[in-house]
């Protein structure tokens, strides 16, 4: 009888994911968060940034300042085909490093955001 | 005769609802998460610093830097896209393989652009345009009229869209209601 039931339940499991797809693109290298934390202040050099982060995916010269910009992209698609009916998702998120050094070579601002954390394969595309 | 009706109404239901979404595809594509007007109602122009906006928003995604200042922008897209081949209708009855498609892509593309002055503080904030959420609507033949209301495509001054109007007046809601 218990192994009739999983049986059950695997076909049933088995029939419901049948023409479901997943899909998932990545640019770029993950930003570690404590590889920005290691990022101090005042402190840290380009050299070491550079070290800890390799070359910046852009170079901006901003207000007299150099700014090393880092970026990852994220995208998850997930798609549920029912022949006569299909729905898809594609959602794409970035992680962004800005880091700003001064005329002497010194950090004196980081700004990042992690946003790929949260973000997941979705099939519906109704509502938000 | 009632009876009747009864019994075949929700067979005919059934078979319509299924027909209606013969052949149909609902795509939706999205990049970061959209910003409405009430989500930067809490930057101040002349008070509100960088750091907050980052701090709120998270990191821009360009900083860019012109005369007056640096520019850090927001970029956000909302891409739906719906199709129906009704050429689904007669392929049970035809040796060939017919296509009759109506599909409909929208693409609500926006940024939301900050001004900041060397100190890092905010000078100006500003949608690139307008996002009209699209709808999910693969009638082609209808006017974009449907998915943006006409008080912001008639205009309400000489030279002057409404869309940028309308934007303003949100805008400076928004500024009205932080100040307070």
């Amino acid at each position: 009888m218990r192994i009739a039931r999983s049986i059950y339940a695997l076909l049933v499991i088995t029939l419901l994911i049948q023409g479901c797809a997943f899909s998932r693109g990545t640019l770029g290298d993950d930003i570690k968060s404590d590889t920005v934390a290691a990022l101090q202040k005042g402190i840290t050099t380009k050299d070491e940034v550079l070290r800890l982060l390799g070359a910046p995916d852009r170079l901006l010269p901003l207000n007299g300042r150099d700014v090393f910009q880092y970026y990852r992209y994220d995208a998850k698609a997930g798609s549920l085909l029912l022949i006569i009916l299909n729905f898809s998702r594609l959602s794409v998120k970035s992680d962004d490093l800005f880091v700003i050094l001064n005329r002497d070579g010194i950090v004196e601002d980081v700004i990042a955001s992690k946003r790929t954390d949260a973000l997941a394969f979705r099939f519906w595309p109704f509502g938000e | 005769m009632t009876q009747v009706i009864r019994r075949i109404a929700p067979i005919v239901l059934g078979v319509l609802i299924c027909l209606s979404s013969l052949g149909c595809n609902v795509i939706r594509v999205s990049l970061n998460t959209s910003l409405a007007p009430e989500d930067v109602a809490f930057i101040v122009p002349g008070k509100t610093t960088l750091s907050e906006v980052v701090a709120n928003l998270g990191a821009p995604d360009s900083i860019v830097d012109s005369d007056s200042g640096v520019v850090a922008t927001y970029r956000f897209l909302d891409l739906k896209y719906s199709r129906i081949n009704f050429g689904w209708l007669a392929k049970p009855w035809t040796p060939v393989d017919p296509d009759l498609i109506f599909s409909r892509t929208g693409l609500g593309v926006d940024a939301f652009e900050v001004l900041c002055d060397g100190q890092w503080v905010v000078r100006q904030k500003e949608f690139l345009r307008h996002l009209i959420r699209p709808p999910f609507y693969p009638y082609p033949f209808q006017r974009s009229g449907r998915s943006a209301p006409d008080e912001l495509l008639l205009g309400t001054g000489p030279g002057r869209p409404a869309i940028m109007a309308s934007h303003e007046s949100r805008n400076d809601r928004s500024r009205s209601v932080a100040d307070e």
